[in-house]
């Protein structure tokens, strides 16, 4: 039974349909990606996901229960960071602990740990404005982890990182999944870290949009940079391509007439 | 130009502008008119008076009490203003308009209300100071980045925790911006009702000492005043760069 089942979702704004008739499910230990052109309503289905704001249409089932607000084993990583600037890494990391009703004593020993995990020891006491980009998703990862999600919801987590930081990101981030395997639903626009990170890649697309395919990654885990080079790798990501070119096309078409 | 010189120009400009003061008073004006080589006469006697540490311990003593009530009633009114709609429909209007208006103005009624007490200075201080403390706070709950109001969100953030953990620490930056202009507003408000109902005070001294032509003694109580005014904004400058070490103007907010 999938641990994640998603029923006919859509969301409206006023008369903006953003996406319609989404159906998804996500199984136990499974990474899913989500990837399609901007403005195609990745971040708002992720928020939904998060029970941040209510659809439109449809539900979404956890565990057997339709979702009505956040969820406490649910762990949301932001495009943004969203790291708190007035707390150090460690009173960040310690945050969603804190939020969730966590002893003083738990969080002291929990918090060191996830620290390490994601690679900033030593930063313990250093503000955000103190970090790079790559260190501040990294805080906002173990922020995510620290509370042992069943789930964790990434929006573009590596959007805003450059390019080298981003490639490292994504193996770090696989390497601690395979420590805790988690379900993981992982949003991004890049077509390559859709297909590395993912089991599955679901392609949303149209306006407004709704899955255009579901694609069935068969790389073998644990994925390295080895995967990057492999054939299977480059047709996987050509096959995605080409479904979102399709799109590219018709809209180019859309504009000329 | 080094430092040093830079120093050494501000100093010479300082003497300058006592020597022509002492100058001008020694030529042209009656002998009980305050000059430098007066002030610095009495000023050790004058320091050390009684009349000088009760009126200087009663009127920061004022000043510190009316600024505590301001900055609780301040930060929770700007709050509510910040994160309300409806808060800000009710009370805008009336916080910024007062915040413009010379509260002089409203003195001959607060004693009215409250007699010839120290309680109007208090209340002149309160009214003074709540308003800049207010607005700044408004404007900070504002400005909260919404980045931070979802990440909370997400964490299922109770109420408490949105007010408490993300609004009120997003907004300290203004608060303390409020308080540095509340500081002068709540000393000359305190100075002004101390004059205007005569109640015991640095104010009052400065008051009774030009009334009877001890100008040198009225001056050492003026440089007081402006000398608080300094250590308050240092405090809080040094409370700044411990408690807000995190905040980088400009930076933070996206």
């Amino acid at each position: 039974m999938p641990r994640i089942a998603v029923r006919g979702a859509g969301k409206r704004y006023g008369e903006l349909q953003v996406f319609r008739g989404l159906d998804l499910s996500v199984g136990q230990r499974e990474i899913v990606a989500l990837v399609g052109p901007s403005g195609c309503g990745k971040t708002t289905f992720l928020r939904c996901l998060d029970g941040l704001i209510p659809m439109s249409e449809g539900e979404i089932v956890v565990d057997g229960k339709p979702i009505n607000g956040p969820l406490p084993r649910t762990a949301m990583v932001f495009q943004h960071f969203g790291l708190l600037p007035w707390k150090t890494v460690r009173g960040n990391v310690a945050y969603g602990l804190d939020l969730a009703g966590a002893s003083k004593a738990e969080i002291r020993e929990r918090v060191p740990h996830f620290i390490q995990l994601v690679g900033l020891a030593g930063f313990e006491d250093a503000y955000p404005y103190q970090l790079s980009g790559g260190m501040q998703q990294r805080c906002g990862l173990a922020r995510a982890l620290a509370v042992e999600p069943d789930l964790l919801l990434m929006d573009e987590p590596f959007a805003s990182v450059d390019a080298q930081t981003r490639e490292i990101l994504q193996f770090e981030l696989l390497r601690i999944w395979r420590m805790r395997p988690t379900s993981m639903i992982f949003v991004t626009h890049s077509i390559e870290e859709a297909v590395l990170m993912g089991d599955r890649v679901i392609v949303l697309k149209g306006r407004p949009s709704g899955v255009a395919e579901i694609v069935e990654v068969d790389l073998p885990r644990p994925r390295t940079r080895a995967t990057l080079a492999s054939p299977r790798f480059a047709q996987l990501r050509e096959h995605v391509w080409n479904i979102l070119m399709d799109e590219a096309r018709r809209a180019e078409f859309e504009l000329e007439r | 130009m080094s430092p040093a010189r830079a120093v050494l120009v501000k100093i010479a400009g300082g003497l300058s502008i006592l020597a022509l003061w002492e100058m001008v008073a020694r030529g042209f004006a009656a002998a009980y008119v305050a000059r430098p080589s007066g002030i610095l006469r009495v000023l050790p006697q004058t320091l050390g008076s009684e009349a000088v540490l009760r009126g200087t311990a009663i009127t920061l003593w004022g000043v510190t009490q009316g600024l505590i009530i301001a900055v609780i009633l301040g930060t929770a009114v700007g709050l509510l203003m910040g994160s309300l709609k409806l808060v800000e429909r009710l009370l805008g209007l009336y916080v910024n308009g007062l915040y413009a208006m010379p509260m002089i103005a409203i003195l001959p009624l607060l004693t009215i209300w409250f007699g010839y007490t120290s309680k109007t200075r208090l209340a002149t201080v309160v009214f003074a100071s709540f308003f800049p403390i207010a607005m700044n706070v408004a404007d900070g709950a504002r400005s909260v980045p919404a980045e931070y109001l979802e990440v909370a969100r997400s964490c299922r953030a109770r109420p408490h925790h949105l007010w408490f953990g993300v609004t009120l620490p997003s907004s300290l930056p203004y608060l303390l911006a409020g308080v540095r202009l509340a500081v002068g507003r709540a000393l000359v408000g305190a100075v002004v009702a101390e004059f205007f109902v005569s109640v015991d005070g640095l104010g009052f001294y400065v008051l009774f000492q030009s009334r009877t032509f001890h100008h040198n003694q009225a001056f050492v109580a003026v440089l007081l005043l402006g000398a608080f005014a300094l250590a308050i904004d240092a405090l809080i400058a040094w409370l700044t760069g411990r408690y807000l070490r995190w905040h980088r103007p400009g930076e933070d907010r996206r």
